[in-house]
């Protein structure tokens, strides 16, 4: 029996402990942010966080996340507070800076890649928020865009950080 | 109370050791070990079957030792290549280590990649760490049943198929040599977060603005990494010229017998290999006290 929390919800898990944890999370419970795309880590279309950290669920056996907290990108900014969140709902996950500059940029394409895009820069923002767009760019490399949508989402990145930052950086 | 999920058992078990001989114990009894998961948890996509039992590594806290003296680097297997990158930046003589750590795969693979699970994925020819551990001329040391054993990296590369099915990696260790420096060149098909073509990592003293002892592997051309002893032989006491070296290596690639690939053809993985070179000196140039003549 595996005992974890995704989304701040307990579960008791009692299945195959080898079950890549993307498909605990997309088959079992419904969460279909996630996206099973390669299963080899090279896309980052299933980035989640497991305690706080971005792991790419297709390579996570669900066995060894005993006492885990599991937050999918249905879960992220759920505690937020800002007055003017987008959350359409009692229980809807209230979009972070990030999501809202994402939005604000017009950054989604497909959307097969972006919700791992989001769960991988995350963290990695709030950890640096100095970060500058190579800096990102870098953080990136582990997700793929096959809309080549990298630029507004680099845009995106950088107005999360610094929302009255200077355009033209943004711009370039 | 918490939502209980179940469904029809398949035939695996994950077991979490907490101590090497209970890992040792578990795999004596058909155990495949488990550490990092990126190789292992990519078998379905190679045809393999993944059933029976498995034993992770990521409770035995002997494999997360990471210590550094000025006489030697001691690396637990289990160490991430994220946790290497970081705490080997900026040491010069471990160069090639923290940037192979740094530079591997992408940054989700990196913080889940081990350091034991780089060199014992005996199919993954593209080993970052393999290559760089192989011109900081490391040592491995092995856990058995039996006891404990340390042999140079080499001589486990080569022999490892017939090694691992009894042994577990416990970590390697590194003679720190003062005065040298190294560094890590690597091609990927896209310009980060993908698989090298090929590898050249060196490790030299500079003395004059000459190479001293230099100590050059390859990866990632072969289906495993090995030393480049023809080039290592015409660079030392040579200049430390990039150019110069770069030129040299083109002369001395017939030895190699490069593999094919779907992302690379064999000629392309040693035609590179002088560019490498050429960039690795580079490096070296740029961190060696006394730089380029």
């Amino acid at each position: 029996m595996t005992r974890l929390r995704v989304n701040g919800e307990p579960l008791a898990l009692d299945l195959d402990p080898m079950t890549p944890l993307v498909d605990l999370l997309r088959r079992d419970l419904g969460l279909t942010g996630a996206k099973a795309v390669c299963r080899e880590g090279f896309c980052g279309a299933c980035t989640v966080h497991v305690d706080g950290e971005p792991r790419l669920s297709c390579l996570t056996p669900v066995g060894l996340l005993e006492g885990a907290e599991i937050t999918t990108i249905e879960g992220l900014g759920r505690n937020a507070t800002s007055s003017d969140d987008l959350a359409e709902g009692p229980g809807e996950a209230l979009p972070t800076p990030l999501q809202r500059a994402m939005l604000e940029e017009d950054a989604v394409q497909c959307g097969m890649c972006f919700p791992g895009m989001v769960m991988a820069l995350a963290p990695v923002l709030e950890a640096a928020p100095g970060m500058d767009r190579q800096a990102i760019r870098e953080a990136m490399t582990g997700n793929l865009c096959r809309c080549t949508g990298y630029e507004r989402i680099l845009d995106a990145a950088l107005r999360a950080l610094r929302p009255e930052a200077d355009r033209k950086e943004a711009a370039r | 109370m918490p939502q209980a999920l179940s469904r029809a058992a398949e035939p695996r078990t994950l077991l979490t050791p907490a101590t090497i001989p209970a890992a040792l114990e578990a795999q004596a009894a058909g155990a495949r070990l488990l550490a990092g998961g990126t190789w292992l948890m990519r078998a379905p996509l190679r045809g393999e079957t993944l059933s029976g039992a498995f034993a992770s590594l990521h409770g035995i806290a002997a494999l997360q030792r990471l210590d550094l003296t000025p006489e030697a680097a001691e690396i637990g297997a289990a160490v991430s290549h994220t946790r290497l990158a970081q705490a080997l930046a900026g040491i010069p003589d471990l160069a090639p280590l923290a940037l192979a750590a740094g530079a591997s795969a992408n940054p989700g693979v990196r913080r889940a990649a081990s350091l034991g699970g780089n060199l014992c994925a005996q199919a993954f020819p593209a080993a970052d760490l393999a290559c760089a551990l192989l011109a900081l001329e490391a040592d491995v040391d092995l856990e058995r049943l039996s006891g404990p054993g340390r042999l140079p990296l080499a001589e486990f590369l080569a022999r490892r198929e017939a090694l691992l099915p009894g042994a577990l990696v416990a970590g390697v260790r590194i003679a720190r040599r003062p005065g040298r420096v190294g560094a890590h060149a690597r091609l990927p098909l896209r310009a980060a977060g993908d698989y090298p073509v090929a590898i050249v990592s060196l490790a030299a003293g500079v003395a004059d603005g000459r190479l001293l002892r230099p100590v050059i592997a390859v990866g990632s051309v072969e289906p495993v990494a090995r030393r480049w002893p023809e080039l290592e032989a015409a660079l030392e006491g040579a200049p430390l010229d990039p150019a110069a070296g770069a030129e040299i290596a083109r002369g001395l690639l017939d030895g190699f017998s490069p593999r094919e690939g779907v992302d690379a053809p064999g000629w392309y993985r040693v035609e590179v290999l002088p560019a490498l070179v050429r960039r690795a000196l580079a490096a070296l140039a740029a961190l060696a006290p006394e730089g380029a003549p």
